[in-house]
């Protein structure tokens, strides 16, 4: 069952009066995400992202292609799927003179929640994002962290099925988003909850998605689970060395190592395939004299598969 | 359509407007000082200039005409313009919300206020100018102050419709476009002495013809036949011309990625 599945969407941008200029946003993109899943959307600044987001949230209407979210067409059953998705952006913006329990109990009565179902849904947000030191403060009073809580509490007021969140822990204390992404992992976990998520942190893609899609320039030439992508776009692996004598000149030589470079005292080897590969180096190493003295195998990560792709 | 649900997201729109109105510093000024200022300066003018009690009383139902049109419409305006100031405006479509529940909801914080000013400035002229606001009836008066709400709701839609569709450069337009209304519905003079050009649009406007009704109260001749009905008839076909408009301005906004523009 799938919760979005948009085909050969398309957008452009027109802007200027006299000389007209045209920006490709999309250029065909298509996916399927399956419900309950947590799906990460990345690539570069200006690549499509946002306008991506915006189009199945139903902010913005695409020029081409179909887009089904829980089962409603974007464009012809907007408002019966608005009830049923919500949006956190990392850079949150609301009235600035409302408090955050006003915040909450406004977008609240807009989902149909009144009375007392109302009140109790404003206090567990509340103490849900942990604001309830805070509830009575006014949202300009608030910091970006207190903010971005705030901001997914909102997103959270009418139990969506499908949830957009936009770099949620964009300027976050690192303890703060720790904090976020358990509680993003424990919205699906126990709420089932399907979770679009763009970043710019590959950790967090790596650590909260099952599949992620790389958008660039309007398209997405990759996607996958985080492994998946890795093995795509052959990086390879990396075998880290610690030996005596520190330094071997016919490492990088060697059959399979694609290059090798050292870094804080280990050298560390991208090798083809390290399955293969570190018994026929181990054994080199010990021909010529060589002491391993450490060995670690680690796939590259995904701030690695993110450089090259963005390339 | 379900209307509890209706009701209940016009009435969290008026609920975040007043909420929003009441920690505003500027509203003691929108409320009380600029509409005081405006009576005590035309009914002082009113005074040097020797006119009969009539005449006073005809200039001053423009002023009184004047603050509460011009607050009522702001409030509706502030539907949008909040939203575009706190560059909310996403969170606010993104939400189930139609634009029938954000002029309807921040209409009636306008009612409000309005009702205040307007209480205020007939207490306030009594007092200070002996000029009975009420003299003409309540249901003479309940209709001249529909007609002013009437009017305002109309402005502050369609200056919602404008923002939309030109982002915040639309802005001045939410602050003059009352005052250009008010001057061609004859607030001061019967429309009569206007040019004969903007005699035609002065009589395209509402307001035009609930001023001309009150003060037929106070003695001065109609200018037009039937001007409550026309007033309202008028004022009917240009309400669901500005919601029309305020809602291809937000279709036109999704299209063009202004709604989300205007949230950066």
């Amino acid at each position: 069952m799938l919760a979005i599945d948009a085909r050969d969407v398309t957008k452009t941008f027109r802007s200027g009066w006299l000389r007209r200029r045209e920006t490709h946003a999309l250029r065909g993109v298509s996916l399927a995400v399956p419900r309950g899943a947590i799906w990460g959307l990345l690539g570069p600044n200006g690549a499509g992202k946002t306008t991506l987001l915006s189009i199945l949230a139903t902010l913005l209407t695409p020029d081409g292609g179909s887009v089904t979210v829980l089962g409603h067409d974007v464009l012809r059953e907007a408002a019966a799927l608005r009830h049923r998705l919500n949006m956190a952006s990392g850079r949150p913006s609301f009235l600035w003179s409302l408090r955050v329990d006003e915040i909450i109990a406004f977008y609240g009565r807009l989902y149909g929640l009144h009375g007392a179902a109302l009140r109790r849904r404003v206090d567990e947000l509340v103490e849900l994002c942990e604001l309830v030191p805070f509830r009575r403060v006014q949202y300009s009073e608030l910091s970006t962290g207190l903010k971005q809580r705030v901001a997914l509490a909102k997103s959270l007021v009418n139990d969506p099925e499908l949830l957009f969140l936009d770099e949620p822990t964009l300027g976050l204390d690192p303890d703060v988003s720790v904090r976020v992404r358990q509680h993003i992992a424990r919205l699906r976990r126990e709420q089932g909850i399907t979770i679009v998520l763009t970043t710019h942190y590959m950790r967090e893609a790596e650590e909260l998605c099952d599949e992620i899609a790389f958008i660039k320039a309007g398209r997405i030439p990759a996607r996958g689970t985080p492994g998946e992508l890795k093995r795509q776009i052959r990086l390879g692996e990396v075998i880290a060395l610690k030996l005596d004598p520190a330094a071997v000149e016919w490492l990088a030589e060697a059959p399979g190592v694609l290059r090798c470079a050292e870094a804080g005292g280990w050298v560390e080897c991208t090798v083809d395939e390290a399955e293969k590969r570190l018994p026929e180096l181990l054994r080199a190493l010990h021909a010529d004299g060589v002491v391993v003295k450490n060995v670690q195998v680690r796939e590259p990560d995904l701030e690695e598969v993110f450089v090259e792709l963005a390339k | 359509m379900n209307w509890r649900n209706e009701l209940l997201a016009v009435w969290a729109v008026a609920v975040r407007n007043a909420l929003m109105a009441s920690r505003n510093v500027f509203f003691f000024f929108e409320l009380l000082f600029w509409p005081i200022v405006g009576v005590v300066s035309i009914g002082l003018m009113t005074r040097f200039l020797e006119l009969t009690p009539e005449q006073a009383s005809f200039v001053l139902i423009g002023t009184i005409a004047l603050s509460v049109v011009n607050v009522c419409q702001l409030e509706v305006a502030y539907a949008v313009l909040m939203d575009v100031w706190s560059k909310s405006l996403k969170h606010q479509f993104l939400a189930p919300i139609g634009i029938r529940h954000l002029t309807l909801g921040s209409w009636l914080v306008g009612i409000a206020r309005g009702l205040a000013i307007f209480v205020l400035l007939a207490a306030f002229g009594w007092w200070a100018f002996g000029f009975a606001v009420l003299a003409p009836g309540l249901p003479a008066v309940a209709v001249f102050v529909f007609g002013c709400f009437l009017t305002a709701w109309i402005v502050g839609v369609a200056v919602c419709a404008l923002i939309t569709l030109f982002g915040n450069r639309a802005e001045a337009f939410a602050w003059a476009s009352v005052n250009l209304v008010l001057v061609l519905a004859g607030l001061y003079y019967p429309v009569s002495v206007l040019p004969e050009s903007l005699g035609a649009v002065a009589a395209a406007i509402p307001l035009t013809y609930f001023l001309d009704a009150y003060r037929a109260h106070f003695g001065f001749a109609s200018e037009f036949r039937a001007p409550i009905a026309t007033g309202l008839a008028l004022g009917a076909l240009y309400t669901a011309l500005a919601h029309w408009a305020f809602f291809a301005a937000i279709r036109r906004a999704r299209r063009t990625g202004l709604l989300l523009k205007m949230s950066e």
